[in-house]
């Protein structure tokens, strides 16, 4: 027999240096970029230009570009919290898909406040109370998995996916039901609408000569702060980092695994039924399409940020900048649809896995035992 | 012309990551002959013969085959070289046919799959003379049959290299005695077999011929007609050096720990400790010796309360600790490390900093929601400091340490939480003397302190010069406790391997016999 | 309305449930065949998306319904390669690549349909695929009453599905590559020590899962006549459906030509409730007060109850694949 030698092979990587793993990074989405940028030459779009308006955002010569900042906080928000609140999930390797589910329940919950109470109650009170319901909905919607998981092994990625159906069903049903008992429709459209919230409901903003900022942006990146400091400083975040480590270890070290994979996928599912309440307040009235895809784009930030959450601050900016930016830019280049955002997202995501790998593993040449003998 | 051997290993070296666990060995098994590839647990044998199966690539050195040098990149690669393994964890599918797991490796062309196979297989089982029922699914057969499955598997495929990763550790005596019988009759029928384990008696018995590893390094090979149990041990353990280890004469307290009639069961489902009664008094360290796999870790596991146990009662400090959260009973003092072959499966979190390793237990201590990382970083750097642990910083996550560094670090975190019992498995494992030296140096200390100390251990010299008392089981079951300065390696090694026992009558007048192998019965010390 | 007319809207909902779910059919074999080999890939929908785009529009312009399954299957494939490299050999993780399966294929299927924009091949431009998509005509059984229409006169790729799934079946189950092909998703550690070559085992069976999938996205670009709306995509959610579907189905594809009937009955009641209630007001009246959303719901509820209780009981003859998700690495320590 012949041996037959590979010139290389696989093994793990004991350790990789930080200036390392941010090149790679860089050049994962340098790689992707230009892969689009040929697609749009083959669609004869001049990819400089495209890259220029999407990248800007369409601010540039726009008067308007207030409103368009307005707006981009307005995707913004509500990727950064749930992808915020995917990792903590994700640290623990609970896979938590289930993050549409939350967030439409989450956005429930705080709607059924908002119609209920939106009238009666001061502005702030009613603003905290769809806060809390959006937690409670979305937080107890999550941790039906986790003890499922927890207790029997279900498979929570499975799960989690179905879940995601059964509220967007639940959803729709409130919106295109009519009935006496149903306060979500607007009475006066002939077909059923979801009517919009009152005055009392809507999220504050802060007049900054014609931009208003909006709250939950505020909210939102004091979230990060403070999901920072939990991870790295509590108890609690300790705990998260022991048994995301080591089931086993965090056993022998008497921590209770299944309480705190339960506890933890509870928060993680609230923070998304927030940004899911966050979202619909924002927007001042329901709809089955407000979840813009968070719930599936999150896991893609989780997982390009590594569950950092200053990461998660760059990767999401990132990800909205694409989608804010393609939905401006083809506005201007109408054969290029919006998804082109999808597109280098995945790209990007695909670039990225692969420079994983080279973080993870390196390449080792193999020895020359098999040299060939007469 | 030189002598043609089945194979030859030369030079191989094989490192992960820092640590190298084979370096320039080298092996020769003949045809026709029985090989035994001895040595401690830690000292590469799996690794190297992972290497001559395909499941790893040498770094360096060459393998040869009837002479010609070859290039095993896959199992695939050894399969048709004529190699074949018997790993220790089977490598079976679950769910499938004893026949199907043949089936899905074996050569033949066929595309459908037929009735006919179970027949096929049925037929070459018995031929080869064994009992395997076809048709029977993997999750239905006990561990021997599993074991008789894969090398029924491997000799269906046509191997004439057998490798056997420590067979016996899994058998009854009565099992082993049958697995030998085949071996025997392989090797008359001219396939060469190597036999991994670290049991003297059974390589006396079985082997042609011995090599031997030490620390990842080829010792040398001998003929085992021309050998006994006292070489063979100095080349598996190195020199024979005066251990010269202190046992300090401390004041002895009441029972700290006492486990009555304690049965606890494996992750298997089966018996792992068996009625077991022993106690540990404050100020001595109790040893516990046994082959590997005879309960230890499962006893571990429950005292720490880990392991739910099946009957029986622990009491400490004269309170029954059975069925309390580990956490509680981390709080009564009593402390576990166990340090498993991998060294960081249980008490350390690899990816975590030394601080925060250091944490681990007490990270609850202390009011408010925040984790007191400055205690911890004083903890560290005391343990860093007073065990010598060679790390870049107490940043530095414990993964990237070297083995001993890291067993420094757990270790000094047991001792660092003040413990009143200390039970600790394999602290020394992987360790240089000098490190293994300031563990028991460490051990002693707390022993003077009036800690009670029950030492899991590998290395019989050891536990003879450190400990007080030595208990030894075998199978899950208590085969008597003696007085370490009084009894004997061979005492030992018979009561490992089930020959002697002491809690019958006939242990009365055994040499090291203490009190406790009898429960409550008083005997002369 | 009169007798015949209530039976004969029966029978059109009876027959549309065939019609309107096989592409389910066509996903699920294809991520059968994807997870028995041990892998989890979520990107069924962008894969059937890419299947859609690519073998529509091949179809459409070559007037060829063979040229458009084989650029379905063969684009869908290359969907599966992506997946393979990125988890086997890159040892990506598998939730997360299947995800950006479906982003991106979602992503260039509206890319493309945009980007062909003035130059759309409608159906009516490719008699040749259309007639090749219309109901056949198998003599003495599609003049059968009922079952004639019901079962024995749908286009070819209804057959060409079931057909696939009965193979599958039996490449799973009854011969020698299946076999090896499960031991991988069993137990990869197992199967490698053997001599079964993992790569390629990976490899193929993630493409052909993939290749099978994407003919489903080029079945339901026919059925949709192939108008390409800048909104919504062909697929539509049939891909997550799937992958519900296998579970129900145990990973079994005969099992899943009955769940795909399960599950299009309430697909296709949800659509059907009020025509049936008005035709069958004595029996079916109680249809018109179930919201149609619980029927689209119903799949996935149920779905999610087997998956919960299959785990309560165990895995005592489920069809899970033990390794299902994990990727599998031959150094690990």
């Amino acid at each position: 027999m012949k041996p037959k030698q590979p010139l290389f092979h696989v093994v793990k990587r004991d350790h990789v240096s930080r200036g390392q793993l941010v090149l790679a990074y860089v050049l994962a989405v340098v790689i992707a970029v230009a892969v689009g940028a040929v697609l749009l030459t083959v669609m004869g779009v001049p990819f400089g230009a495209f890259y220029q308006k999407m990248f800007t955002l369409g601010l540039l010569d726009n008067k308007f570009a207030y409103k368009n900042v307005e707006n981009f906080i307005k995707l913004f928000v509500p990727l950064l919290i749930t992808s915020l609140a995917l990792a903590l999930a994700f640290r623990m390797r609970f896979w938590n898909i289930g993050g549409e589910g939350q967030f439409t329940l989450g956005a429930l919950c705080a709607g059924a406040v908002a119609m209920q109470l939106g009238d009666s109650l001061p502005r702030i009170v009613v603003l905290l109370l769809m806060a809390l319901a959006g937690m409670l909905g979305g937080g107890l919607y999550g941790v039906i998995a986790a003890i499922l998981k927890v207790r029997y092994g279900t498979n929570e990625t499975l799960l989690t996916l179905m879940f995601n159906y059964m509220a967007l069903y639940l959803l729709a049903f409130f919106g295109e039901t009519r009935g006496a008992w149903n306060f979500f429709l607007d009475p006066q459209s002939p077909r059923p609408r979801f009517m919009t919230f009152p005055e009392g409901a809507q999220m504050l903003t802060i007049p900054l000569g014609k931009f208003s900022l909006n709250v939950s942006l505020l909210v939102a990146l004091a979230l990060c702060a403070g999901i920072f400091v939990y991870l790295k400083y509590t108890k609690q975040g300790y705990e998260i980092a022991v048994v995301g480590d080591s089931p086993n270890t965090a056993k022998y070290a008497g921590m209770k695994v299944g309480a705190i994979v339960i506890r933890t996928v509870f928060l993680s599912a609230a923070l998304i039924g927030l940004a899911g309440a966050f979202c619909v307040s924002s927007a001042g009235v329901l709809s089955t399409s407000l979840t813009n895809d968070v719930g599936w784009t999150g896991i893609i930030v989780a997982w390009l940020a590594k569950l950092n959450v200053l990461g998660i601050l760059v990767a999401s900016a990132l990800i909205t900048v694409l989608q804010y930016g393609a939905q401006a830019a083809s506005v201007t280049y109408s054969s290029v649809d919006a998804n082109f955002a999808d597109l280098l997202q995945g790209m990007i995501l695909f670039a990225v896995l692969a420079a994983d790998f080279f973080t993870r593993f390196k390449l080792a040449r193999s020895a020359h035992s098999g040299e060939v003998a007469k | 012309m030189a002598e043609q051997y089945a194979i030859e290993m030369r030079g191989i070296t094989k490192a992960f990551g820092s640590v190298v666990a084979n370096h320039n060995v080298e092996l020769k098994v003949r045809q026709g002959e029985i090989l035994a590839l001895l040595g401690e647990n830690g000292s590469g044998k799996t690794t190297l013969m992972n290497m001559l199966s395909g499941i790893y690539r040498p770094d360096a050195g060459e393998i040869l085959v009837d002479g010609k040098p070859v290039s095993i990149q896959s199992p695939e690669d050894a399969k048709r070289l004529g190699i074949g393994m018997v790993h220790q964890h089977f490598k079976l599918v679950d769910v499938f046919s004893a026949a199907d797991n043949i089936w899905m490796g074996s050569q033949e062309k066929d595309f459908l799959l037929h009735k006919s196979r179970y027949d096929r297989i049925r037929k070459v089982t018995e031929k080869f003379g064994f009992d395997v029922d076809p048709e029977k699914k993997v999750y239905n057969m006990a561990v021997s049959e599993k074991q008789t499955l894969e090398i029924v598997k491997v000799l269906y495929y046509g191997a004439k290299v057998i490798i056997l990763d420590e067979p016996t550790a899994v058998l009854t005596v009565q099992e082993t005695r049958k697995l030998f019988d085949v071996l025997r009759r392989m090797k008359a029928e001219g396939h060469a077999v190597i036999i991994i384990t670290h049991k003297l008696n059974e390589v006396l018995e079985i082997s042609d011929r011995v090599a031997i590893l030490r620390k990842g390094e080829y010792i040398t090979t001998v003929d085992t007609a021309t050998t006994n149990e006292q070489a063979l041990t100095e080349w598996m353990v190195g020199r024979k050096v005066d251990l010269n280890i202190q046992r300090p004469q401390v004041e002895k307290t009441r029972p700290l720990l006492e486990i009555r009639d304690l049965t606890i069961k494996n992750d298997e489902g089966a018996v792992a400790i068996d009625k077991v009664n022993f106690y540990i008094r404050g100020g001595e360290i109790l040893g516990v010796a046994g082959i590997a796999g005879c309960g230890q870790k499962e006893l571990c596991e429950a005292i720490a309360g880990l392991r739910p146990i099946q009957s029986g009662q622990m009491i400490h400090k004269g309170e029954n600790i059975v069925g309390l959260s580990p956490k509680a009973i981390l709080d009564k003092g009593i402390s576990m490390s166990f340090i498993p072959e991998d060294r960081l499966g249980m008490g350390l979190a690899p990816s975590l900093s030394i601080i925060d390793n250091m944490l681990l237990k007490s990270y609850r201590d202390g009011k408010g929601i925040f984790v007191d990382r400055k205690r911890g970083r004083e903890e560290a750097d005391t343990v860093i400091r007073e065990l010598g642990v060679v790390t870049p910083s107490a940043e530095t996550p414990v993964r990237r340490l070297s083995g001993g560094n890291v067993q420094k670090v757990l270790l000094g975190r047991e001792i660092k939480a003040g413990p009143n019992v200390l039970v600790t498995a394999y602290p020394v494992r992987g360790l240089d003397i000098n490190s293994s030296y300031a563990i028991y140096d460490i051990l002693n200390r707390q022993k003077k302190d009036g800690v009670g100390i029950l030492f899991v251990g590998e290395d019989l010299d050891v536990m003879m010069a450190l400990c007080d008392k030595i208990m030894v089981l075998c199978h899950g079951r208590l085969m008597g406790v003696v007085h370490a300065h009084k009894t004997t390696k061979e005492e030992l090694g018979l009561m490992m391997t089930g020959a002697l026992d002491l809690t019958g009558d006939e242990g009365r007048h055994a040499k090291g016999i203490a009190k406790d192998t009898r429960f409550g019965e008083e005997v002369e010390e | 309305m009169n007798d015949t007319s209530a039976a004969s809207i029966l029978v059109l909902f009876l027959f549309n449930i065939i019609v309107y779910n096989i592409p389910l059919l066509y996903g699920t074999v294809g991520e059968i065949i994807t997870e028995k080999a041990g892998s989890l890939n979520l990107g069924v929908e962008g894969t059937m998306a890419v299947g859609a785009m690519f073998g529509y529009l091949a179809g459409a312009w070559t007037d060829n319904i063979l040229v458009g399954l084989v650029v379905s299957f063969l684009t869908a494939a290359l969907c599966g390669l992506l997946f393979a490299v990125l988890t086997v050999s890159l040892q990506a993780n598998q939730n997360v690549t299947g995800l950006t399966i479906t982003t991106f294929g979602v992503g260039l299927y509206f890319f493309i349909g945009k980007g062909v924009g003035q130059n759309w091949p409608t159906m009516q431009q490719a008699p040749g695929l259309s007639a090749a998509f219309g109901e056949i005509h198998i003599p003495v059984l599609s003049d059968l009453p009922v079952v004639g229409k019901v079962l024995f006169s749908h286009n070819p790729l209804v057959y060409l599905g079931l057909a696939i799934a009965v193979l599958a079946w039996w490449y799973l189950s009854c011969t020698r590559m299946g076999l090896k092909l499960r031991a991988v998703g069993e137990n990869p550690g197992a199967a490698d020590s053997v001599g079964v070559n993992i790569l390629l085992y990976k490899y193929l069976n993630l493409m052909l899962g993939s290749g099978i999938m994407g003919l489903g996205g080029f079945y339901m670009a026919l059925n949709m006549s192939g108008s390409f709306e800048g909104s919504n995509c062909w697929v539509n959610g049939y891909g997550w459906i799937a992958i519900a579907l296998v579970i129900f189905a145990n990973w079994n594809p005969l099992y899943a030509i009955l769940g795909t009937v399960v599950f299009g009955f309430f697909n296709t009641l949800q659509v059907y409730a009020g025509t049936l209630a008005s035709a069958f007001p004595d029996g079916l009246g109680w249809l018109n007060a179930v919201p149609p959303h619980l029927f689209k719901a119903l799949p996935f509820i149920i779905t999610a109850i087997v998956l919960v209780v299959s785990s309560i009981r165990n895995r005592e003859g489920s069809g899970q694949p033990a390794a299902l998700g994990l990727n599998y690495f031959r150094e690990e320590r």
